[in-house]
Protein backbone atom coordinates (compact mmCIF):
# COMPACT_ATOMS: atom_id res chain seq x y z
CA UNK A 1 0.00 0.00 0.00
CA UNK A 2 3.36 2.47 0.05
CA UNK A 3 3.28 2.02 -3.36
CA UNK A 4 -0.37 3.18 -3.84
CA UNK A 5 0.10 6.07 -1.25
CA UNK A 6 3.28 7.29 -2.80
CA UNK A 7 1.30 6.70 -6.36
CA UNK A 8 -1.26 8.90 -5.34
CA UNK A 9 0.75 11.26 -3.31
CA UNK A 10 2.25 12.02 -6.52
CA UNK A 11 -0.54 12.20 -8.83
CA UNK A 12 -1.42 14.56 -5.93
CA UNK A 13 1.42 17.25 -6.49
CA UNK A 14 1.42 17.47 -10.00
CA UNK A 15 -1.84 19.66 -10.11
CA UNK A 16 -1.32 21.56 -6.74
CA UNK A 17 0.97 24.65 -8.70
CA UNK A 18 -2.40 24.41 -10.77
CA UNK A 19 -4.53 24.20 -8.08
CA UNK A 20 -3.24 26.85 -6.16
CA UNK A 21 -3.16 29.18 -9.35
CA UNK A 22 -6.69 28.52 -9.82
CA UNK A 23 -7.76 29.46 -6.47
CA UNK A 24 -5.66 32.54 -6.90
CA UNK A 25 -7.17 33.50 -10.20
CA UNK A 26 -10.51 32.83 -9.57
CA UNK A 27 -10.47 33.85 -5.92
CA UNK A 28 -12.86 31.06 -5.07
CA UNK A 29 -11.72 29.11 -2.36
CA UNK A 30 -15.00 26.79 -2.47
CA UNK A 31 -14.14 26.09 -5.76
CA UNK A 32 -10.87 23.91 -4.65
CA UNK A 33 -13.50 21.55 -3.18
CA UNK A 34 -14.75 19.70 -6.20
CA UNK A 35 -11.53 19.17 -7.73
CA UNK A 36 -9.55 17.93 -4.70
CA UNK A 37 -12.45 15.71 -4.27
CA UNK A 38 -12.37 14.12 -7.79
CA UNK A 39 -8.59 13.61 -6.97
CA UNK A 40 -9.66 11.63 -4.32
CA UNK A 41 -11.60 9.52 -5.87
CA UNK A 42 -9.62 8.70 -8.58
CA UNK A 43 -7.16 7.77 -6.33
CA UNK A 44 -9.07 5.68 -4.26
CA UNK A 45 -10.50 3.71 -7.52
CA UNK A 46 -6.58 3.42 -8.32
CA UNK A 47 -6.07 2.15 -4.73
CA UNK A 48 -8.71 -0.42 -4.75
CA UNK A 49 -7.51 -1.26 -8.01
CA UNK A 50 -4.22 -2.81 -7.08
CA UNK A 51 -5.52 -4.08 -3.74
CA UNK A 52 -8.06 -6.16 -6.05
CA UNK A 53 -4.67 -7.30 -8.06
CA UNK A 54 -3.15 -8.54 -4.96
CA UNK A 55 -5.63 -10.68 -3.69
CA UNK A 56 -6.60 -11.76 -6.95
CA UNK A 57 -2.92 -12.94 -8.01
CA UNK A 58 -3.04 -14.64 -4.62
CA UNK A 59 -5.18 -17.00 -5.22
CA UNK A 60 -3.88 -17.62 -8.85
CA UNK A 61 -3.17 -21.58 -9.78
CA UNK A 62 -3.90 -21.33 -13.48
CA UNK A 63 -0.49 -20.78 -15.30
CA UNK A 64 -1.80 -22.33 -18.97
CA UNK A 65 -5.02 -20.44 -20.02
CA UNK A 66 -3.32 -16.66 -20.31
CA UNK A 67 -5.15 -13.41 -21.30
CA UNK A 68 -3.08 -12.76 -24.05
CA UNK A 69 -1.19 -15.47 -26.09
CA UNK A 70 2.56 -16.38 -25.49
CA UNK A 71 4.11 -16.27 -28.62
CA UNK A 72 3.14 -12.93 -29.87
CA UNK A 73 4.56 -11.69 -26.39
CA UNK A 74 7.67 -12.87 -27.29
CA UNK A 75 7.53 -12.09 -30.73
CA UNK A 76 7.25 -7.93 -29.86
CA UNK A 77 9.86 -9.05 -27.20
CA UNK A 78 12.36 -10.14 -29.90
CA UNK A 79 11.72 -7.49 -32.50
CA UNK A 80 14.54 -5.87 -30.79
CA UNK A 81 17.86 -7.03 -32.13
CA UNK A 82 19.84 -6.70 -29.02
CA UNK A 83 17.78 -9.13 -26.82
CA UNK A 84 19.15 -12.68 -27.80
CA UNK A 85 17.57 -15.05 -25.26
CA UNK A 86 14.54 -15.06 -23.29
CA UNK A 87 13.57 -17.55 -20.56
CA UNK A 88 10.03 -19.51 -20.35
CA UNK A 89 8.74 -17.35 -17.33
CA UNK A 90 9.52 -14.09 -19.26
CA UNK A 91 6.62 -13.93 -21.55
CA UNK A 92 4.38 -15.42 -18.93
CA UNK A 93 5.13 -12.84 -16.50
CA UNK A 94 4.70 -10.25 -19.29
CA UNK A 95 1.35 -11.59 -19.90
CA UNK A 96 0.32 -10.71 -16.90
CA UNK A 97 2.38 -7.70 -16.62
CA UNK A 98 0.40 -6.26 -19.80
CA UNK A 99 -2.85 -7.56 -18.63
CA UNK A 100 -2.14 -5.12 -15.18
CA UNK A 101 -1.36 -2.26 -18.14
CA UNK A 102 -4.19 -2.22 -20.12
CA UNK A 103 -6.75 -2.47 -16.83
CA UNK A 104 -4.55 0.95 -15.92
CA UNK A 105 -4.95 2.64 -18.76
CA UNK A 106 -8.53 1.87 -19.51
CA UNK A 107 -9.47 2.67 -15.50
CA UNK A 108 -7.46 5.98 -16.11
CA UNK A 109 -9.03 6.75 -19.47
CA UNK A 110 -12.58 6.04 -18.54
CA UNK A 111 -12.24 8.75 -15.95
CA UNK A 112 -11.50 11.31 -18.30
CA UNK A 113 -14.59 10.18 -20.52
CA UNK A 114 -16.68 9.89 -17.45
CA UNK A 115 -15.67 13.23 -16.42
CA UNK A 116 -17.14 14.62 -20.07
CA UNK A 117 -20.61 12.45 -19.28
CA UNK A 118 -19.46 9.82 -22.46
CA UNK A 119 -20.67 5.73 -22.39
CA UNK A 120 -18.10 5.57 -25.20
CA UNK A 121 -14.15 5.03 -24.75
CA UNK A 122 -12.41 7.25 -27.28
CA UNK A 123 -9.33 7.60 -28.36
CA UNK A 124 -8.74 10.74 -26.59
CA UNK A 125 -9.58 9.69 -23.46
CA UNK A 126 -6.45 7.41 -23.82
CA UNK A 127 -4.88 10.29 -24.98
CA UNK A 128 -6.11 12.30 -22.02
CA UNK A 129 -4.88 9.38 -19.51
CA UNK A 130 -1.42 9.20 -21.02
CA UNK A 131 -0.74 13.15 -20.92
CA UNK A 132 -1.82 13.03 -17.29
CA UNK A 133 0.01 10.04 -15.82
CA UNK A 134 4.13 9.97 -15.42
CA UNK A 135 4.69 6.47 -15.85
CA UNK A 136 2.85 6.71 -19.30
CA UNK A 137 5.08 9.32 -20.76
CA UNK A 138 7.09 6.38 -22.93
CA UNK A 139 3.81 5.97 -24.91
CA UNK A 140 3.38 10.27 -25.74
CA UNK A 141 4.65 9.64 -29.34
CA UNK A 142 1.44 6.98 -30.06
CA UNK A 143 -1.37 9.48 -29.62
CA UNK A 144 -1.05 11.99 -32.14
CA UNK A 145 -0.93 15.72 -30.99
CA UNK A 146 -3.88 16.81 -32.00
CA UNK A 147 -5.68 13.99 -30.21
CA UNK A 148 -3.94 15.57 -27.45
CA UNK A 149 -5.03 19.44 -28.67
CA UNK A 150 -8.63 18.39 -28.48
CA UNK A 151 -8.37 17.67 -24.96
CA UNK A 152 -6.70 20.55 -24.42
CA UNK A 153 -9.52 22.64 -25.70
CA UNK A 154 -12.28 20.44 -23.96
CA UNK A 155 -10.47 21.92 -20.63
CA UNK A 156 -9.89 25.38 -22.59
CA UNK A 157 -6.11 25.54 -22.56
CA UNK A 158 -4.32 26.58 -25.18
CA UNK A 159 -0.98 24.12 -24.66
CA UNK A 160 2.09 23.78 -27.19
CA UNK A 161 3.74 20.31 -27.01
CA UNK A 162 2.63 18.00 -24.52
CA UNK A 163 1.28 18.85 -21.16
CA UNK A 164 1.50 17.00 -18.21
CA UNK A 165 -0.31 18.05 -16.15
CA UNK A 166 -3.48 20.50 -16.61
CA UNK A 167 -3.88 23.03 -16.48
CA UNK A 168 -0.78 24.49 -18.83
CA UNK A 169 1.60 27.74 -18.12
CA UNK A 170 0.08 31.23 -17.58
CA UNK A 171 -3.53 29.75 -17.56
CA UNK A 172 -5.24 30.27 -14.37
CA UNK A 173 -8.08 27.95 -15.05
CA UNK A 174 -6.76 25.28 -12.78
CA UNK A 175 -10.38 24.47 -11.78
CA UNK A 176 -11.67 23.07 -15.25
CA UNK A 177 -10.33 19.37 -15.26
CA UNK A 178 -12.59 19.07 -12.04
CA UNK A 179 -15.63 20.83 -13.26
CA UNK A 180 -17.11 18.57 -16.14
CA UNK A 181 -17.45 15.91 -13.25
CA UNK A 182 -19.48 17.85 -11.32
CA UNK A 183 -23.15 18.12 -11.69
CA UNK A 184 -23.47 22.41 -12.15
CA UNK A 185 -27.05 22.15 -10.20
CA UNK A 186 -26.08 21.20 -6.46
CA UNK A 187 -21.81 21.24 -7.38
CA UNK A 188 -22.02 17.42 -6.08
CA UNK A 189 -19.66 15.39 -7.37
CA UNK A 190 -21.47 12.39 -9.49
CA UNK A 191 -21.32 9.02 -7.48
CA UNK A 192 -23.50 6.84 -9.34
CA UNK A 193 -21.19 6.48 -12.42
CA UNK A 194 -18.28 5.15 -9.99
CA UNK A 195 -19.76 2.86 -8.18
CA UNK A 196 -21.32 1.24 -12.00
CA UNK A 197 -17.91 0.20 -12.96
CA UNK A 198 -16.58 -0.91 -9.07
CA UNK A 199 -19.81 -3.75 -9.45
CA UNK A 200 -17.88 -4.70 -12.69
CA UNK A 201 -14.79 -5.95 -10.38
CA UNK A 202 -17.19 -7.97 -8.69
CA UNK A 203 -18.99 -9.58 -11.85
CA UNK A 204 -15.39 -9.62 -13.31
CA UNK A 205 -13.75 -11.65 -10.52
CA UNK A 206 -16.97 -13.79 -10.80
CA UNK A 207 -15.99 -14.38 -14.30
CA UNK A 208 -12.79 -15.87 -13.45
CA UNK A 209 -12.11 -19.33 -13.62
CA UNK A 210 -10.73 -18.98 -9.67
CA UNK A 211 -13.97 -19.91 -8.62
CA UNK A 212 -14.16 -20.12 -5.04
CA UNK A 213 -10.79 -18.19 -3.93
CA UNK A 214 -12.50 -15.16 -6.11
CA UNK A 215 -16.12 -15.83 -4.51
CA UNK A 216 -14.49 -15.03 -1.16
CA UNK A 217 -12.21 -12.76 -2.43
CA UNK A 218 -15.81 -10.97 -3.64
CA UNK A 219 -17.08 -11.08 0.26
CA UNK A 220 -13.75 -9.04 1.61
CA UNK A 221 -14.76 -6.46 -1.13
CA UNK A 222 -18.28 -6.20 -0.38
CA UNK A 223 -18.05 -5.89 3.14
CA UNK A 224 -15.11 -3.14 2.48
CA UNK A 225 -17.53 -1.09 1.09
CA UNK B 1 -24.19 -6.88 -24.62
CA UNK B 2 -23.51 -9.50 -26.89
CA UNK B 3 -20.69 -7.52 -28.86
CA UNK B 4 -19.25 -9.57 -31.16
CA UNK B 5 -15.10 -9.02 -31.92
CA UNK B 6 -14.30 -11.08 -34.94
CA UNK B 7 -11.34 -8.41 -35.86
CA UNK B 8 -9.06 -10.84 -34.28
CA UNK B 9 -5.51 -10.43 -35.49
CA UNK B 10 -7.00 -8.28 -38.36
CA UNK B 11 -7.13 -4.86 -39.63
CA UNK B 12 -4.46 -3.45 -37.52
CA UNK B 13 -2.73 -1.90 -40.78
CA UNK B 14 -3.79 1.60 -39.87
CA UNK B 15 -1.02 1.62 -37.58
CA UNK B 16 1.72 4.64 -38.74
CA UNK B 17 5.06 3.95 -38.68
CA UNK B 18 7.15 1.47 -40.95
CA UNK B 19 7.89 -1.98 -40.23
CA UNK B 20 10.86 -2.87 -39.22
CA UNK B 21 10.97 -6.62 -39.44
CA UNK B 22 11.72 -7.88 -42.93
CA UNK B 23 9.20 -10.88 -42.76
CA UNK B 24 6.81 -9.74 -39.86
CA UNK B 25 3.94 -9.60 -40.11
CA UNK B 26 1.88 -6.43 -39.41
CA UNK B 27 -0.19 -8.28 -36.92
CA UNK B 28 2.57 -9.84 -35.09
CA UNK B 29 3.50 -6.27 -33.84
CA UNK B 30 0.02 -6.44 -31.46
CA UNK B 31 -1.48 -8.50 -29.28
CA UNK B 32 -4.89 -9.63 -30.57
CA UNK B 33 -7.62 -6.97 -30.62
CA UNK B 34 -9.89 -9.38 -29.07
CA UNK B 35 -7.74 -10.24 -26.56
CA UNK B 36 -7.02 -6.83 -25.52
CA UNK B 37 -10.81 -5.42 -26.16
CA UNK B 38 -11.80 -8.15 -23.57
CA UNK B 39 -9.00 -7.17 -20.65
CA UNK B 40 -10.77 -3.76 -21.19
CA UNK B 41 -13.87 -4.26 -20.50
CA UNK B 42 -13.41 -5.99 -17.26
CA UNK B 43 -12.03 -2.18 -16.54
CA UNK B 44 -15.12 -0.33 -17.23
CA UNK B 45 -18.84 -0.74 -16.18
CA UNK B 46 -21.30 -3.22 -18.03
CA UNK B 47 -23.02 -0.01 -20.35
CA UNK B 48 -19.69 1.25 -21.19
CA UNK B 49 -18.67 0.88 -24.98
CA UNK B 50 -15.22 1.05 -26.62
CA UNK B 51 -14.62 2.87 -29.96
CA UNK B 52 -12.42 0.91 -32.51
CA UNK B 53 -10.06 3.50 -32.35
CA UNK B 54 -9.73 3.39 -28.42
CA UNK B 55 -9.19 -0.33 -28.80
CA UNK B 56 -6.30 0.05 -31.10
CA UNK B 57 -4.92 2.57 -29.45
CA UNK B 58 -4.20 0.24 -26.21
CA UNK B 59 -3.14 -2.32 -28.98
CA UNK B 60 -0.21 -0.18 -29.93
CA UNK B 61 0.26 1.15 -26.43
CA UNK B 62 1.13 -2.71 -25.27
CA UNK B 63 3.12 -3.44 -27.76
CA UNK B 64 5.16 -0.58 -26.49
CA UNK B 65 5.47 -0.97 -23.36
CA UNK B 66 6.55 -4.72 -23.82
CA UNK B 67 9.31 -3.10 -26.33
CA UNK B 68 10.33 -0.29 -22.98
CA UNK B 69 10.41 -3.03 -20.92
CA UNK B 70 12.23 -5.25 -22.66
CA UNK B 71 14.75 -2.90 -23.66
CA UNK B 72 15.55 -1.77 -20.50
CA UNK B 73 16.05 -5.56 -19.13
CA UNK B 74 17.77 -6.17 -22.02
CA UNK B 75 20.16 -3.34 -21.78
CA UNK B 76 21.08 -4.77 -17.77
CA UNK B 77 21.81 -8.27 -19.15
CA UNK B 78 24.30 -7.11 -21.82
CA UNK B 79 25.90 -5.18 -18.75
CA UNK B 80 26.06 -8.53 -16.75
CA UNK B 81 27.49 -10.23 -19.71
CA UNK B 82 24.47 -12.16 -19.62
CA UNK B 83 22.31 -13.79 -22.90
CA UNK B 84 19.25 -14.93 -21.10
CA UNK B 85 16.07 -12.17 -20.46
CA UNK B 86 14.36 -14.23 -17.36
CA UNK B 87 11.42 -12.76 -14.65
CA UNK B 88 13.58 -10.93 -12.64
CA UNK B 89 15.02 -8.37 -14.98
CA UNK B 90 12.14 -7.46 -16.13
CA UNK B 91 10.67 -7.24 -12.66
CA UNK B 92 13.92 -4.87 -11.93
CA UNK B 93 13.26 -2.82 -15.46
CA UNK B 94 9.45 -1.98 -14.13
CA UNK B 95 10.86 -0.63 -10.62
CA UNK B 96 13.33 1.35 -12.64
CA UNK B 97 10.87 2.45 -14.98
CA UNK B 98 8.64 3.09 -12.70
CA UNK B 99 5.72 0.88 -12.65
CA UNK B 100 6.30 -0.10 -8.79
CA UNK B 101 2.95 -0.27 -8.35
CA UNK B 102 2.94 -3.59 -10.70
CA UNK B 103 5.72 -5.01 -9.13
CA UNK B 104 4.52 -6.36 -5.96
CA UNK B 105 1.68 -8.53 -7.22
CA UNK B 106 3.80 -9.96 -10.15
CA UNK B 107 6.56 -10.93 -7.87
CA UNK B 108 3.75 -13.25 -5.86
CA UNK B 109 2.86 -14.53 -9.35
CA UNK B 110 6.30 -15.27 -10.57
CA UNK B 111 6.94 -16.65 -7.08
CA UNK B 112 4.30 -18.85 -7.70
CA UNK B 113 5.03 -19.91 -11.04
CA UNK B 114 8.48 -21.18 -10.35
CA UNK B 115 6.93 -23.27 -7.59
CA UNK B 116 4.67 -24.88 -9.78
CA UNK B 117 7.78 -25.24 -12.53
CA UNK B 118 9.71 -26.90 -9.21
CA UNK B 119 7.16 -29.11 -8.63
CA UNK B 120 6.97 -30.36 -12.06
CA UNK B 121 10.65 -30.64 -12.95
CA UNK B 122 10.56 -32.80 -10.22
CA UNK B 123 8.08 -34.99 -11.24
CA UNK B 124 8.34 -34.84 -14.68
CA UNK B 125 12.32 -34.99 -14.53
CA UNK B 126 12.78 -33.53 -18.21
CA UNK B 127 13.32 -29.60 -17.13
CA UNK B 128 15.07 -29.44 -20.14
CA UNK B 129 12.29 -30.18 -22.72
CA UNK B 130 10.28 -27.35 -21.34
CA UNK B 131 13.03 -24.69 -21.56
CA UNK B 132 13.43 -25.60 -25.13
CA UNK B 133 10.18 -24.44 -26.02
CA UNK B 134 11.95 -20.93 -25.91
CA UNK B 135 14.69 -18.79 -27.40
CA UNK B 136 17.25 -20.91 -28.76
CA UNK B 137 17.45 -24.52 -28.13
CA UNK B 138 21.09 -23.74 -28.70
CA UNK B 139 22.48 -25.17 -25.80
CA UNK B 140 23.87 -22.11 -24.20
CA UNK B 141 21.23 -22.24 -21.87
CA UNK B 142 21.06 -24.87 -20.14
CA UNK B 143 18.25 -25.83 -17.85
CA UNK B 144 20.76 -25.57 -14.49
CA UNK B 145 22.59 -22.43 -15.96
CA UNK B 146 18.97 -20.78 -16.48
CA UNK B 147 18.27 -22.18 -12.78
CA UNK B 148 21.58 -20.76 -11.62
CA UNK B 149 21.16 -17.36 -13.09
CA UNK B 150 17.19 -16.68 -12.10
CA UNK B 151 18.46 -17.01 -8.21
CA UNK B 152 21.58 -14.43 -9.26
CA UNK B 153 19.65 -11.13 -10.11
CA UNK B 154 16.92 -12.42 -7.12
CA UNK B 155 19.19 -11.44 -4.77
CA UNK B 156 20.08 -8.33 -7.27
CA UNK B 157 16.88 -7.18 -6.97
CA UNK B 158 16.49 -7.33 -3.30
CA UNK B 159 19.79 -5.10 -2.63
CA UNK B 160 17.93 -2.92 -5.01
CA UNK B 161 15.07 -1.64 -2.82
CA UNK B 162 12.28 -0.11 -5.16
CA UNK B 163 14.33 3.26 -5.52
CA UNK B 164 11.38 6.00 -6.34
CA UNK B 165 13.77 6.15 -10.02
CA UNK B 166 11.47 7.43 -12.68
CA UNK B 167 13.20 6.97 -15.91
CA UNK B 168 12.61 9.97 -17.54
CA UNK B 169 16.10 9.95 -18.75
CA UNK B 170 15.08 6.26 -20.25
CA UNK B 171 12.09 7.47 -21.18
CA UNK B 172 13.53 10.32 -23.46
CA UNK B 173 16.28 7.74 -24.86
CA UNK B 174 13.17 5.08 -25.34
CA UNK B 175 11.41 8.34 -27.30
CA UNK B 176 14.65 8.78 -29.10
CA UNK B 177 14.46 4.98 -30.10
Amino acid sequence: MENNQQQGAQAQSGPYPGGAGGSAGAGAGAGAAPFQHLLQQQQQQLQMFWSYQRQEIEHVNDFKNHQLPLARIKKIMKADEDVRMISAEAPILFAKACELFILELTIRSWLHADENKRRTLQKNDIAAAITRTDIFDFLVDIVPRDEIKDDAALVGATASGVPYYYPPIGQPAGMMIGRPAVDPATGVYVQPPSQAWQSVWQSAAEDTPYGTGAQGNLDGQSMEF
Amino acid sequence: MAESDNESGGHTGNASGSNELSGCREQDRFLPIANVSRIMKKALPANAKISKEAKETVQECVSEFISFITGEASDKCQKEKRKTINGDDLLWAMTTLGFEDYVDPLKIYLHKYREMEGEKTAMMGRPHERDEGYGHGHGHATPMMTMMMGHQPQHQHQHQHQGHVYGSGSASSARTR
